[in-house]
């Protein structure tokens, strides 16, 4: 269907090729994973396909792009609207009308698609996503599942034969972006569509894909999923199991890796394996007693007592909207709190006692260089100068000081912002959704960090629904629901009774209590 | 299997280009449009007025014509979606700085200091746009469409359209003559658009004084055909008397202020999104 | 459920490209716009009458531009005449208009402030009578203390005695000027501005956009300024100072996160508009454009003579032949206009887009247009005729009260018929204008 041949592509502000003579062929229907590090060159790729790069983001393109026998390398990305559909990362920031319908219709009307035809593609894909009650809704009033699947639809109602989706679940929670997967999933069966798309949480998407295509460092290969799996440099934790596990075929989905392990399993069921011990609490830490915040008539948190202990790593899980974020700034004090009293080691909390990472953490940053940002952050607490920049260098390494804090990574981001707020030296450190557009590696990194603010004494809590994430780096859980506190305890405890929770290897190994791969070696060569 | 095809793309740039033609259309509606502003001034005689006492409302049904057709020859050839992405986006945060009852004749706030720095950074054709639209968007927000409109969208125009035509060189960090002669330019165009706006309100809120009615002979009542010193003089106390020290000042203070404070910042963020070349 | 679907949409064929199966066609005229059954119409005239007089009132929008034509009818009227007794028919007029068919969107709501607007200028008005001297004429109400000022203001009163005459000259003139505001607030709650964006002219089509991904991006511009906001009070200085330069630094962290944020997703927005074919639509050939142009280029020297020549009045006409005089004004104003026309249509020329459920022109949208010019038709009878002097009723010399000439009074009730006429707005989902 698409077909790549030697394409390198520079951008016009550095000498590095970002593509390097790629080459790659993607058969019709279908469903292709690209997968690849943060940097490595995803997006570019995607662009290049839709001759967004270097149509629309300017630089230099050699090489050349054939779709279906076509050779579209000098189309402009408009000529291309119904052929290649395109989703970017941000569905609403790709809207450009207020409704769904009058959205769906946009690219038709760009095309010149008749208005009684349009009229009856519009409905054909309001049914065909299973979106047809909310033909009417505004789009800044959806939820992120919605948003996206109207963001599908609108580029589907002009008819392409690809589709390119960058990252269409980073932002969902598990429900959401398990109904957008089989969504995509469905379009390729049914359709014959192709779909390519780039994501990191590869976990949801590797069951369904019939290639990935791996980016590193701009070179390119692509293949079967289990072949291309096997060499990756970024695997979800069940291909990563299979890998140290020496297991062939590599199982890609639960049932395939709890029928290899299933030998294994019965073992450890009669013999349980020796698991580390809880980390315990070092202090009493924070205590949120009876938390009260609404918005008008809107209840967002109903007199949650969350309880984090020092020295530990707390997570606070719950679908999207349940009021994580809501329940963390008004523990932190800058968000309403309509009621609630907060202490942290029994004496009420004093502006500077909590730090938090919100879910854009740009929204701090506001100065045009790492340095001065750095610098404020030192005099603004009073630190003699480098201090901020001492912590940063703990957390991440090769930070350049000169450069645009926007430019920098999204593990990055975090830590500058991390690193502005704990030279403060504060007690208690959250964090709202900080894995968001992190990759492998970058949670690996986040989880050191955290865990080492952990061990430093301080309170730690992380709103999120990364199973993976919560497994690898937190010891309690709190679970969140319309505002409520529902279950609270030791993470093992609560995401092996989980099912929505509950990490691959949990899943594999199940009734056994295993979390993550680690603790699957672990286990192993204890036993 | 050949090299295939080499695309070499420069990198974005936001702009509204001002062509001969369109430049010719721009120059000429601008001089047409302060003729429909200034007209008060020009009238040589009272007779030649006793029979077009329509003039007024005549005008306020001309104006939206030039408008429109300066705007339609300034965006033929098709507009680049990166430039009208921003525009957009730019016109909604001006819409958004301009005060709720902004209606009418009143005051702008901050809304100049946006519209100065972009016309500064993308050139004299964005920033006109950018004063026509802001000024259409924030009326759509305050009730604030009206004969009125089409004026002010032309005037604000103008803001922008002359921030893109100040010397030096508009790429870089801004240095502190750069931004004085901002504030230089802020403060003057406060001052001017106001009085220009209250040129264009000043005989149909004072009403104009006739032959039916006689008025009170000196008041500040426009005074058809009367020499146009002694109008000019009319209405240069009117303006003192109603705006000037108000809403005139107060925004030639908040732009100045804006300026200095955000001139720069502001200035590096949309030089910044105006070449960000990759995708997110 | 989904199996229903999956069915569906493999019988639609989507993704076979652009090529359109006679499926789709036949599903079109399933859903074409419902007509009176055909049995009804034969069987009998009553019921078919019935049945389209249904479907005429089925509830829907008016086309916008209908209700700005029926305005800018009014807004005419009010401008020809200072009878107050008009003026404040055409106001009730166009109030009740408003009050029976608006719809429940936000614009709608605005009327109001064109209500205050309007009560504002007819209360400014008749305060400046007061204040710079309202002296003239014999019924001197009550005298307020004149207020002396230095020679360089010679000639003009401050204060000092207040007739009824000048008054009544202020209101005249401010209820004509509050009429006119209020009726542009009628046009602008009837008509949705987002709906009537959907109808400019091609030529227009980009500043349309732009104005569309304004009203868009506005109420994400106040969601983002609450969170930067909140997100702000994280870093905030220890030292509380309210030095000047604290609050320039606490300015700034609002602003530049807000715009950084705002610019970066107006890049996305690019980016996805490109990729959905924005501008694919071809511009235009050159020698269009250069028509186009060179068009605008007379319309506005045409109108720029025209208004000059208005105000002083020193073309002369022309006699073509012996019977016909053309005054060359009134030819510029015409040749201006027709030339505007001409330019906005070549500039569009060639543009394949297409819209998608577009308002319909159909009988009330011009029964509407016609209602709101009666009040014209109306002046200019009553203008020409033996009553001419109701129009604008004297205050000076002699204080005239006014009267109300009977085709004004019909014209007014005319004027408010499409509260009746036209069909009633449509209930919109609360979630749609939320």
């Amino acid at each position: 269907m698409i077909t790549l041949d030697g394409v390198t592509v520079r951008y016009a502000d550095s000498p590095v090729a970002v593509l390097d003579d790629v080459t790659l062929h993607i058969p019709e229907g279908d469903l292709a994973l690209v997968a690849g590090q943060t940097g490595s060159g995803k997006s570019t790729l995607l662009g290049c396909l839709t001759n967004l790069v270097p149509r629309f983001t300017g630089g230099h393109r050699t090489g050349r792009v054939v779709l279906d026998g076509t050779d579209i390398t000098s189309a402009a990305p408009r000529e291309l609207a119904d052929l290649i559909g395109y989703v970017g990362q941000n569905p609403l920031a790709g809207f450009v009308t207020d409704t769904v319908e009058s959205e769906l219709a946009f690219g038709m009307e760009q095309l010149g698609v008749d208005p009684s035809r349009m009229r009856v593609r519009v409905e054909e894909v309001l049914d065909l996503l299973g979106i047809t009650d909310l033909r009417r809704r505004a789009l800044r009033t959806l939820s992120g599942g919605q948003q996206q699947r109207v963001a599908i639809a609108s580029v589907l109602t002009a008819r392409p034969r690809v589709l390119v989706l960058d990252e269409p679940t980073s932002a969902l929670d598990p429900v959401a972006a398990e109904d957008v997967v089989s969504l995509l999933s469905r379009l390729v069966h049914d359709l014959g569509l192709t779909v390519v798309m780039a994501e990191h949480r590869m976990e949801r998407v590797v069951e369904f894909c019939d290639r990935v295509i791996l980016v590193s460092r701009g070179s390119v290969r692509s293949g079967e999923p289990r072949e291309m799996l096997s060499v990756s440099p970024v695997a979800p934790p069940l291909v990563e199991l299979g890998r140290r596990s020496g297991w062939s075929p590599l199982p890609l989905t639960i049932r395939d890796g709890r029928r290899t392990a299933r030998a294994e399993r019965t073992a450890w069921r009669e013999h349980p394996p020796v698991l580390g011990t809880l980390a315990a609490a070092t202090g009493e830490g924070l205590v949120a007693d009876g938390v009260v915040v609404s918005y008008g008539s809107l209840v967002a948190v109903r007199g949650a007592t969350l309880t984090a202990g020092a020295g530990l790593v707390t997570a606070l899980v719950g679908r999207n909207g349940c009021g994580k974020s809501s329940l963390l700034w008004a523990v932190q004090g800058s968000g309403s709190r309509k009621a609630g009293r907060i202490t942290i080691d029994g004496m009420p909390a004093v502006p500077g006692d909590v730090a938090l990472v919100p879910q854009t953490a740009s929204d701090v940053l506001y100065l045009p260089t790492v340095a001065e940002e750095l610098a404020l952050a030192d005099a603004d607490a009073d630190r003699s100068a480098g201090s901020a920049g001492r912590i940063l260098d703990e957390l991440v390494d090769g930070v350049e000081r000169d450069q645009h804090p926007r430019d920098l990574s999204e593990g990055q981001k975090l830590a500058l912002v991390l690193a502005v707020q704990l030279v403060r030296e504060p007690r208690v450190v959250l964090l709202d959704e900080p894995t968001r557009g992190l990759d492998y590696a970058g949670k690996a990194a986040l989880t050191r960090i955290l865990r080492g603010q952990a061990d430093a004494g301080r309170t730690v809590v992380i709103a999120t629904h990364d199973a993976e994430f919560v497994a690898a780096t937190c010891d309690r859980v709190v679970v969140m629901a319309e505002g409520e506190i529902v279950d609270d305890g030791p993470a093992r405890d609560i995401i092996t009774s989980s099912a929505m929770l509950a990490t691959q290897c949990a899943r594999v190994y199940a009734p056994v209590e295993l979390l993550t791969v680690a603790e699957v070696l672990t286990a192993r060569a204890a036993s | 299997m050949t090299a295939g095809a080499e695309l070499d793309v420069s990198p974005p740039e936001v702009s509204v280009r001002i062509g001969a033609r369109s430049g010719a259309i721009l120059a000429l509606a601008s001089l047409a449009g302060l003729l429909l502003f200034a007209w008060p001034l020009l009238v040589p005689s009272p007779t030649g007025w006793a029979e077009t006492q329509g003039a007024p409302v005549v005008f306020a049904a001309l104006v939206p014509v030039i408008v429109v057709i300066v705007l339609s020859q300034l965006s033929d050839g098709g507009m680049d979606t990166r430039t009208l992405a921003l525009l957009g986006v730019l016109t909604a945060i001006n819409a958004a700085l301009r005060p709720a009852l902004g209606a009418g004749t009143a005051g702008i706030e901050f809304m100049f200091v946006l519209l100065i720095l972009a016309g500064r950074a993308f050139g004299p054709g964005f920033g006109f746009v950018l004063g026509a639209t802001s000024m259409a968007t924030s009326a759509l927000f305050t009730a604030g469409v009206g004969p009125w409109l089409p004026f002010q969208m032309l005037a604000a125009g103008w803001v922008g359209l002359g921030a893109g035509l100040l010397p030096g060189k508009a790429r870089g960090r801004a240095t502190v003559g750069h931004l004085a002669m901002l504030v230089g330019y802020g403060i003057a165009a406060a001052y001017l658009y106001g009085a220009i706006m209250n040129l264009w309100s000043w005989p149909t809120l004072t009403g104009i004084a006739t032959a039916d009615y006689g008025g009170p002979a000196g008041g500040l009542d426009y005074v058809p055909g009367a020499p146009w010193l002694d109008n000019l003089r009319r209405f240069g106390l009117y303006t003192l008397l109603t705006s000037t020290a108000g809403w005139d000042t107060g925004r030639a203070v908040s732009t100045s202020i804006g300026l200095v404070v955000l001139g720069r910042p502001i200035l590096d963020v949309l030089h910044r999104a105006a070449r960000r070349a990759r995708l997110s | 459920m989904v199996h229903r679907t999956v069915d569906r949409a493999s019988t639609i064929g989507l993704g076979e490209g652009s090529d359109e199966g006679s499926a789709p066609r036949r599903r079109e005229n399933l859903l074409a716009r419902p007509r009176p059954p055909k049995v009804a119409a034969v069987s009998s005239a009553v019921a078919s009458v019935r049945s389209g007089w249904a479907v005429y009132r089925l509830p829907r929008s008016l086309h916008p531009v209908a209700w700005w034509l029926w305005a800018l009818g009014i807004m005419t009227a009010a401008s020809l005449t200072t009878n107050p007794l008009v003026e404040g028919l055409l106001l009730a007029a166009a109030t009740f208009v408003v009050v029976s068919r608006r719809d429940d969107g936000p614009w709608a709501r605005s009327f109001r402030l064109y209500a205050i607007l309007g009560a504002a200028v007819f209360v400014v008005r008749i305060l400046y009578r007061i204040v710079f001297g309202g002296g003239d004429g014999d019924h001197v109400l009550f005298t307020l203390p004149r207020i002396p000022l230095p020679s360089v203001v010679a000639g003009v009163r401050l204060l000092g005695p207040v007739s009824l005459e000048s008054i009544l000259y202020g209101a005249y003139d401010g209820l004509q000027l509050g009429t006119i505001i209020v009726v542009v607030g009628a046009a602008n709650s009837l008509a949705s501005p987002r709906r009537l964006l959907r109808s400019l002219p091609a030529a227009l089509y980009e500043i349309g956009t732009v104005l569309v991904v304004a009203v868009t991006v506005f109420p994400q511009l106040a969601e983002s300024a609450a969170r930067v906001a909140r997100a702000r009070r994280l870093r905030q200085s220890s030292a509380q100072a309210r030095s000047w330069r604290e609050r320039s630094r606490l300015v700034r962290g609002l602003v530049v996160p807000v715009l950084a944020d705002a610019l970066d997703s107006a890049i996305s927005l690019a980016a996805s508009m490109d990729a959905r074919g924005f501008g694919r639509a071809p511009a235009g050939s050159r020698r269009h454009r250069v028509m186009a142009a060179l068009t605008a280029f007379a319309s506005v020297g045409c109108l720029m003579v025209f208004a000059y020549d208005l105000v002083s009045g020193t073309l002369p006409s022309v006699a073509l032949g012996s019977v016909v005089t053309v005054h060359l004004r009134d030819a510029l104003l015409v040749a201006g206009v027709l030339a505007a026309l001409l330019s906005i249509r070549l500039s569009g020329h060639g543009v394949r887009r297409s819209r998608y459920r577009p308002d319909r022109w159909l009988l009330p949208e011009l029964l509407t247009v016609a209602c709101g010019f009666a009040p014209v038709a109306a002046v200019a009878a009553v203008g020409a005729g033996p009553d001419a002097a109701a129009l604008s009723p004297a205050i000076l010399p002699t204080l005239d009260i006014p009267t109300l000439p009977l085709p004004l009074l019909v014209a007014a009730v005319v004027a408010l018929l499409p509260s009746a006429i036209t069909p009633p707005a449509p209930v919109a989902t609360s979630e749609a204008t939320a």
